[in-house]
């Protein structure tokens, strides 16, 4: 099957007093329909960055530099902004961080949700309310929670809203970034099969960003982990945590405390920083298996075997 | 019988919301009901205070470090009640008894270098008696921990990542040697791949200046991997008690057993079997006066859980519950 | 480690707190005109007397009949001269001398009261804060302006420090206000809670870890407060209830309009006094705003400047 998103060598950087900020230097990928796609790696690796790259939703100081976004075979850079404004929302939906407390404290859930529905369609009224109903249900929630207010619900309701919003026109591919991350564990995992349901229940494709492993072991179908805004691995769920090829990955899935495991050994040194990317491999100074080669030569993505790829000299 | 180290009895502490003129209606919140715990004196412990958000934890790290008054119940340190310590012997305290929290960055004052959080106490608490004296201590401590005073010192608090923030507070702690230190949270801040390594210092301190340590989190993960020994808490009240690993493989009280359940395991092979009722999440609960305090959600309610509150019972060795399903 | 001495500390906190501003100043074009202009012009306040001398040849800017009166702007005098023969420039730049002049210390009485009850106020409250409240709440009721220029006609005869503990007197609870906002809420700041922990006193707390992160919402409140405490003086002078002896901007735009200076076509002599103040003004305000967008960097994108 076509993949339904490819993204082809994307670099996004920032401008700033210091020069250029890599902040996304060089990522290819590709999702296919119907899976929950996870983009998995520590804070500055570029994740977010990157999702704002793909729904074109960089601004200045930020703008794209070079690569190619297609979607369904349009390529989303060089769309005009109409046509981008049909796409957005009907087809590809974006749950920001933290939006869960973006919700409008004067108005009721219901209200919102038709608001969105109307400015983006030319669907009557009642038709709108029927059909954010319709989504509260799909996401699990009461009918009750459609007239009360966001302050009303609690941490975990809200992000099903957010979710139902997302859905309200049934896109084909929804972002999530960071959904899960404020939420209380008992909530997280509810949260966590909504999106997974939407998968499972409404074919929708789902780009999943979070940096927490455990939660992308849950639900993810295919991950790709980021280093210092390039990719390190991109492998099914069980590949990339049970036989990691890229270094990285092998460290950062045993980095994780979980109650399955009686140590956990961390990884030595600091993330880098944009403004002073390493030479050669980027995760080169921190890697237990550094060779000479690692510090002069970037190493290229490459197909290492079926579907999977890594970025490694160890892998010739 | 030996001292403990810490003992809280009793501790309870309500908030008062609103009915300022009369607009709205004065509610009180009981964030800790009733809490009595100890720390062991004689080995030092690590002792984890898990539950989620609104469990009253953060309160109870508060009370114990004086920064807050309980409305009722005491804490004593060292057998000694702390309004007293406060009161008389305010440094000795201060010098036993630290913090560690969540925040890395607003636990900096923006205004000055980081070295100021080392020297500010060494002077504070007379831990040497000379400027030069003072800089071999802070030197000393930041090598010890693993870190390069060349790198770290005379910066401010934003040229520092998130973890070396939090690796400087234990350095602090080093230099400080107190008898207990109150983690919040501590890494919940920091990357994943950082995370082991402050946990691992943070025993390392246990193990060298017999640091004990009450670890709070909502993460049974992190919890599970430093602690020693678990207290749960739900709304305020204790429903668990025990040694970690027991708590966790095998947890006694439902609402244990519906937290251990929702971790996720970082395992695909292992992943949840069923999904969570979504009237396990539902609106913004109201507390419920009588009864115990998960009744309206445990899946094992029984009559008598609505009309009065299970009382902390020893089910098995060293083990404790409050469950009327153990009487 | 205790012979650390009052001075050495003192010094220390002093170079710590004169080094944040030049942080910020490389970065801030606003700020940097406003420093620039506010020090053109403090320059020509503290070398108005040279100047005026080596203008008026020796006489007094004030003294009647120096010169030919309702000159027109020429070489000899950049402004003209007004009706009873003094030189426009020189009345201005002496009657800048005293506006400005009154304005700083007005201000700085103002926000040295204000940042020492603010303090008290926000992080202690209780007595403080009632004491505060009350003061600033009477502020906002009771008409100020009546009671200012009462007293100012009463007191026919003051001088410039009288006229601005005046000034300063009616308007210190403004600037305390914000920095008790300000205060209360840093109170809650993470790193008050370790400076608990590390045994420091109340006191060490508010002046050692509050204070300087107030700082900027000083400077602010300074330029306000001078520019309030000026346009106050001005707004007396202008309907003549300032004191008889200090001749300010404001006096000068009271002549210009009793003296009918614009309906005789010598309208130098209320439009520069304008010009100047407004000047003042400005340079006070991009500082005001230089220093809000420094700490709240998101501003900058918004203005666009």
């Amino acid at each position: 099957m076509d993949p339904i998103l490819q993204v082809e060598d994307l670099r996004i950087y920032y401008k700033s007093i210091f020069g250029d900020i890599e902040s996304v230097d060089g990522v290819s990928f590709s999702v296919n329909p119907n899976e929950v796609f996870g983009i998995a790696g520590e804070s500055g690796c570029g994740k977010s960055t990157l999702v704002e790259g793909v729904l074109r939703l960089i601004y200045p100081p930020g703008y794209i530099k070079s690569g190619k976004i297609l979607y369904e075979n349009k390529d989303l850079l060089r769309l005009g902004d109409e046509e981008l404004r049909r796409l957005r929302w009907k087809e590809l939906s974006y749950i920001p961080q933290g939006s869960m407390n973006s919700l409008n404290p004067v108005l009721r859930v219901e209200e919102q949700m038709v608001d969105s529905i109307t400015a983006h369609t030319d669907m009557p009224k009642e038709e709108a309310r029927a059909m954010s109903i319709a989504r509260l249900k799909d996401v699990g929630l009461p009918v009750e929670v459609a007239r009360m207010y966001p302050h009303e619900l609690s941490g975990g309701m809200k992000q099903r809203v957010i979710i139902a919003m997302a859905i309200l026109l049934k896109p084909s591919l929804v972002v999530a970034d960071e959904p899960v991350t404020a939420l209380d564990v008992v909530v997280q995992k509810s949260v966590l099969q909504s999106i997974a349901n939407l998968r499972d229940n409404y074919g929708i494709t789902v780009i999943f960003v979070a940096h927490d492993l455990a939660a992308h072991a849950e639900i993810v179908d295919r991950l790709v982990i980021m280093y210092a805004g390039k990719i390190a691995e991109i492998g099914s769920v069980y590949d990339v945590f049970e036989d990691a090829l890229h270094p990285y990955s092998k460290l950062l899935v045993a980095a994780i405390p979980s109650i399955e495991k009686e140590a956990v050994e961390g990884i030595p040194g600091l993330a880098p920083s944009p403004l002073n990317w390493p030479l050669g491999c980027r995760f080169h100074p921190r890697c237990p298996y550094a060779m000479p080669i690692c510090s002069k030569e970037e190493p290229p993505l490459k197909e290492v075997r079926q579907g999977r790829y890594a970025a490694c000299h160890l892998l010739r | 019988m030996e001292q403990p180290l810490l003992e809280l009895r009793n501790v309870t502490k309500d908030f008062a919301i609103g009915g300022g003129l009369g607009l709205t209606e004065r509610k009180i919140i009981r964030a800790a009901d009733n809490v009595s715990f100890t720390i062991p004196g004689k080995k030092p412990t690590i002792l984890a205070l898990v539950g989620e958000s609104g469990s009253g934890k953060s309160t109870i790290a508060r009370i114990i470090l004086g920064l807050l008054e309980p409305t009722s119940g005491e804490i004593l340190y060292e057998g000694k009640d702390v309004r007293v310590w406060l009161k008389r012997d305010r440094k000795a305290y201060r010098r036993n008894v630290q913090m560690i929290f969540q925040d890395p960055y607003g636990i900096y004052n923006p205004f000055y270098r980081v070295d100021r959080v080392l020297y500010k106490a060494i002077k504070k608490f007379g831990l040497a008696s000379s400027g030069n004296e003072a800089n071999s201590m802070v030197v000393e401590s930041m090598r010890a921990m693993g870190l390069r005073p060349e790198d770290l010192l005379g910066r401010y608090p934003h040229q520092l990542s998130g973890g070396e923030r939090q690796r400087l507070m234990l350095v602090r702690m080093l230099l400080i040697k107190p008898k207990l230190v109150v983690a919040d949270e501590a890494v919940s801040m920091i990357d994943v791949s950082l995370r082991c390594i402050f946990l691992n210092n943070l025993q390392d301190l246990k193990d060298r200046i017999k640091m004990s340590c009450i670890y709070i989190t909502h993460d049974l993960n992190i919890a599970y991997c430093v602690s020693d020994d678990m207290i749960v808490l739900c709304h305020g009240k204790i429903v668990e008690t025990g040694e970690t690993k027991p708590v966790v493989k095998e947890p006694l009280h439902p609402y244990t057993q519906n937290l251990v359940s929702a971790i996720p395991i970082p395992d695909p092979k292992k992943r949840w079997k069923d999904t969570v009722d979504i009237g396990d999440v539902t609106f913004k609960e109201l507390r419920s006066e009588e009864g115990c305090i998960y009744s309206h959600r445990c899946p094992h309610v029984m009559p008598i859980c609505k009309e009065e509150n299970p009382p902390l019972t020893e089910v098995k060795l060293g083990r404790r519950a409050a469950c009327f399903l153990y009487r | 480690m205790q012979g650390l001495s009052f001075a050495t500390s003192a010094k220390k906190y002093l170079m710590t707190v004169l080094k944040t501003p030049v942080r910020i100043f490389k970065l801030n074009n606003k700020m940097r005109v406003g420093i620039a202009v506010l020090s053109i012009i403090f320059l020509i306040v503290i070398f108005e007397p040279v100047i005026n001398g080596f203008l008026l040849e020796g006489r007094h800017p004030l003294s009647v009949g120096s010169f030919k009166p309702l000159l027109p702007p020429s070489q000899e005098h950049f402004l003209g001269t007004d009706i009873l023969g003094r030189d426009v420039l020189g009345e201005v730049l002496h009657g800048l001398r005293y506006s400005f002049s009154i304005g700083i210390i007005a201000g700085t009485i103002s926000t040295a009261i204000g940042i020492i009850v603010a303090l008290m106020a926000g992080y202690k409250g209780g007595i403080y804060d009632t004491i505060l409240r009350t003061a600033t709440d009477m502020m906002l009721v009771i008409p100020m302006w009546p009671i200012m220029a009462t007293l100012a006609a009463y007191l026919r005869f003051m001088s410039i420090y009288t006229m601005a503990l005046l000034l300063a007197v009616f308007t210190w609870p403004w600037a305390a206000r914000t920095i008790r906002s300000q205060v209360m809420s840093l109170k809650e700041r993470p790193y008050i809670d370790l400076a608990k922990t590390t045994d420091l006193r109340d006191i060490e707390i508010t002046f050692e870890e509050i204070l300087p992160n107030v700082l900027p919402y000083l400077g602010a409140g300074f330029a306000t407060a001078v520019v309030g405490a000026i346009i106050a003086e001005t707004a007396l002078e202008m309907v003549g209830l300032g004191p008889g002896n200090i001749q300010t901007l404001g006096t000068l735009i009271q002549w210009a309009i009793n003296f009918g200076a614009v309906v005789m076509g010598n309208w130098l002599i209320l439009a520069a006094p304008i010009l100047f103040l407004v000047l003042v003004f400005i340079s006070f305000n991009l500082i005001n705003i230089g220093l809000d967008e420094a700490y709240n960097p998101r501003l900058k994108k918004i203005t666009g400047l």
